[in-house]
């Protein structure tokens, strides 16, 4: 199957629809209201979503979804970090509603994923512990037999919107062997349980809310493993494997505002009687922005169709748009901040909103570093 | 759709691949085969035989309306014969810059010019070259000061060219000049295409910093040379903008580049050194380099930098995939073909320095001392990179263009 770049006519619809939409509805007026809420979530931007069919988006229509493609979502995703859209879709939908959809059992997906699409639901993934990295050796989070079920105790950090949370998929530790890939298992979990305890993280992009959360001997029952039981690490990988994807696309939604922001701004701003964007110093930087994005928008389509058509270069694909698109985030956000000048500086500016939430995207799930080493053992296999 | 179509597409493949199997050099695509010196004679012999063959076999020359030569195949078609064209890295099927007078031509042309210059183009029997920089015009090329007086059907030039790559393999060339001296700039240039042959033409060669005797480079001179007045490419004074089409095909950006899926500048090359290299040969001499105590391979920071040179050539890979279809679909404004030229001799640089890092002292030993890495080809190599950032547009006249015609930056 040859891989096709580009949009066809109905991906250009949602893409229209969906930065219309997104116009409308998270203005930067309420996006910043956002940021100042201590949970980050609006119920009724919720609920216009799903009447829009964006949760359930590349859910089967027996679960209430719209039978979309990987593709599709990723259109929608590179909108919302256009339009640094707070709240908790990437949580709910690509870090919990895909590995159910690709690994829950039938009653799994009956249950979750209609009410994940109609927007009765809100949910999260709690898989990282004090590294702050995904590596199973660094996973203790216990969870331990008991009754019928299993109970868990640890500290989960970095839960991305926990506080709006209905359920919460964690990642516990249910034995410890020789391979600390072996023995891990995913729970969902009631995220309204006793015992479970929410601490904000004091964290930098409040357009993405972050909690520790503590859970205290919280019970859980055996029927809400997702997957197999001590197999949850391959699961684990997975979601990294498609937030990637996801995530490299909200970045280049993310530059790309960014530097059309910046380029407006050149063209506007006068300084010794001219505008500032005729000079080439500010001009060669405004077209390594443009170079960068388009790079990035080159690598985030290539990967978004190898994931869409499971091609075997998926992986190498995934870690190089990844890298690519976090490294060029972080070039053209700062860019755009210096351009600025002093008004790139303040808090009233818009920009910052943009390095935050591309520095957010980066972090997640491996930085340009994490991928570029996982890629060198890639191509030294490759020769091999 | 035919139930037979997939059988068809299937039988062409194997087509595909018995042709280059039987007409690929020996060894090629493996890492015992050595390219041929660009510009050499065995180099120019060797592209001229294989462009025939590939397009005898109806391999190339797709995008070009079929009056001109053009072969025009079913999409699938040309997609499979691409596929296999990139997997066996099979070079790019022109000689010289013909493919630049072809995108020239389909644009600029008359009915009588295109027949008579492009089938023997796309045939591979012209050796062409280009004329367009001088001495006293690089960056600024409409300040050209090679003149061309009107006498009776012909012109006469009077002028000097340099940085002609090819320049003693030329047997036709196309070059900028001056043919009104009050007209304002832009509009007192035209576009002429010449025969090498020509009294009045003479060349040497432009020793460049890599030191080699056989110059890739040299200057072109016209000392009351003689040109028919129908070799004018476009109208009179307007050379300019012709010019503007044959430097965007040069970047990668034209049609015939789009048309075989090799925009962005990755094809240039039959036969000599590739422009883009795969990291497989880094890779192989990073693992094979030790430095105090360590291999180069071992060492994070090489590995990063490896693998970024592997991200950014697949970012310029899809890239090219979504400039082709942005220059077939009528798109693309053929300045991004700046972009992509910016990148692939940027990252050239950083790669040749690499190397030169990975094998430390040696990076000092050049084509001639015995104990060179790979016979000094490597260091060669890197100071060949510092042409390509020059050459075909600086790297900073490539970011004024992105900045002013893609991003819509004033001028100074």
């Amino acid at each position: 199957m040859a891989i096709e770049l580009g949009l066809n006519e109905e991906q250009s619809m949602l893409k229209t629809m969906a930065r219309d939409f997104l116009a409308t509805e998270t203005p930067k007026t309420f996006v910043r209201e956002m940021m100042d809420d201590e949970v980050g979530h609006s119920p009724e931007l919720w609920k216009k979503m799903a009447e829009l069919g964006w949760q359930g988006l590349v859910f089967p229509e027996e679960y209430g979804g719209a039978s979309m493609n990987f593709r599709d979502l990723t259109i929608l995703c590179e909108e919302m970090g256009r339009a640094v859209m707070p709240g908790p879709f990437y949580s709910t939908v690509i870090l919990v509603g895909l590995p159910i959809l690709d690994f829950g059992s039938d009653e799994q997906k009956a249950e979750f994923l209609p009410k994940i699409a109609n927007g009765e639901i809100v949910c999260t993934l709690a898989a990282l512990e004090e590294s702050g990295d995904l590596w199973a050796d660094d996973l203790h989070f216990r969870a331990l037999p008991r009754g019928d079920g299993y109970a868990l105790s640890g500290t989960k950090m970095f839960v991305t919107d926990a506080k709006a949370a209905d359920y919460m998929l964690v990642a516990a530790r249910t034995r410890r062997t020789q391979n600390p890939e072996d023995g891990i298992t995913l729970f969902m979990v009631n995220a309204k349980e006793w015992g479970i305890y929410m601490d904000n993280m004091t964290v930098m992009d409040l357009t993405r809310k972050q909690y520790a959360v503590r859970f205290t001997d919280v019970p859980v029952s055996a029927s809400n493993i997702i997957g197999e039981l001590h197999g949850g690490w391959p699961i684990l990988q997975q979601i990294a494997f498609k937030a990637s994807a996801v995530l490299s696309a909200e970045m280049v939604g993310v530059g790309e505002m960014a530097m059309e922001m910046t380029v407006a701004y050149l063209k506007d701003r006068m300084q010794f009687g001219v505008v500032i964007g005729t000079f080439q110093a500010l001009k060669h930087k405004a077209a390594d922005m443009y170079a960068a994005m388009e790079y990035s928008r080159s690598l985030m389509e290539w990967a978004a169709e190898c994931v869409k058509e499971n091609d075997r270069d998926a992986p190498m694909a995934v870690s190089m748009a990844k890298s690519y698109c976090g490294d060029s985030v972080k070039f053209v956000t700062d860019a755009g901040v210096q351009l600025h000048g002093g008004i790139g500086f303040t808090w009233d500016h818009d920009m910052h909103l943009y390095f935050k939430r591309g520095r957010y995207n980066d972090t997640a799930f491996g930085d340009g570093n994490y991928h570029k080493e996982v890629i060198a053992r890639q191509l030294e296999a490759n020769l091999m | 759709m035919v139930s037979s179509e997939p059988e068809k597409l299937e039988a062409l493949r194997e087509e595909v691949r018995a042709f280059l199997r039987e007409n690929l050099p020996q060894k090629w695509g493996t890492p015992a085969y050595e390219p041929l010196e660009a510009g050499s004679e065995e180099q120019i012999a060797l592209s001229k035989s294989f462009t025939k063959k590939l397009y005898d076999a109806g391999y190339t020359a797709f995008g070009i309306p079929a009056a001109y030569g053009g072969i025009e195949r079913p999409p699938q078609e040309i997609a499979v014969i691409r596929e296999e064209l990139r997997r066996q890295g099979t070079p790019f099927p022109f000689v010289g810059l013909g493919r630049l007078v072809v995108d020239t031509l389909l644009q600029w042309g008359t009915e009588e010019q295109k027949k008579r210059f492009i089938p023997p183009i796309l045939r591979g029997e012209v050796y062409w070259i280009e004329g367009f920089s001088e001495p006293n015009a690089g960056s600024d090329l409409a300040g050209v000061q090679t003149t061309a007086v009107r006498d009776g059907d012909e012109w006469i030039i009077n002028g000097q060219k340099c940085w002609t790559s090819g320049w003693d393999y030329g047997e036709w060339g196309f070059f900028l000049c001056r043919t009104d001296v009050n007209a304002p700039r832009h509009r007192n240039l035209s576009f002429f295409l010449f025969d090498c042959s020509t009294p009045g033409f003479s060349r040497r060669p432009l020793r460049q910093m890599t030191g080699e005797a056989h110059a890739q480079y040299g200057e072109l001179f016209f000392d009351d040379m003689r040109v028919p007045h129908e070799n004018m490419i476009g109208e009179e004074g307007r050379g300019w903008y012709v010019a503007m089409t044959t430097l965007i095909a040069e970047r990668g950006g034209g049609q015939v580049s789009a048309a075989s899926g090799e925009t962005g500048g990755m094809g240039l090359g039959l036969f000599g050194a590739r422009t883009i290299g795969g990291v497989d040969s880094l890779i192989e001499l990073a693992k094979k380099t030790k430095h105090y105590g360590q291999t180069a391979w071992d060492d994070s920071s090489f590995r990063g930098r490896i693998a970024q040179i592997a991200i950014e050539n697949e970012a310029m890979r899809a890239y090219g995939m979504r400039l082709g279809k942005m220059i077939m679909s009528g798109s693309a404004s053929g300045n991004e073909a700046s972009m992509a030229k910016l990148t692939w001799t940027e990252q050239g640089k950083r790669r040749g320095d690499m190397v030169c890092e990975i094998i430390g002292a040696y990076s000092q030993l050049m084509r001639g001392d015995s104990r060179a890495v790979d016979g000094g080809d490597l260091v060669y190599g890197m100071l060949m990179t510092r042409g390509t950032t020059i050459f075909m547009g600086t790297s900073e006249i490539c970011r004024n263009i992105l900045a002013e015609r893609i991003l819509g930056l004033p001028r100074q």
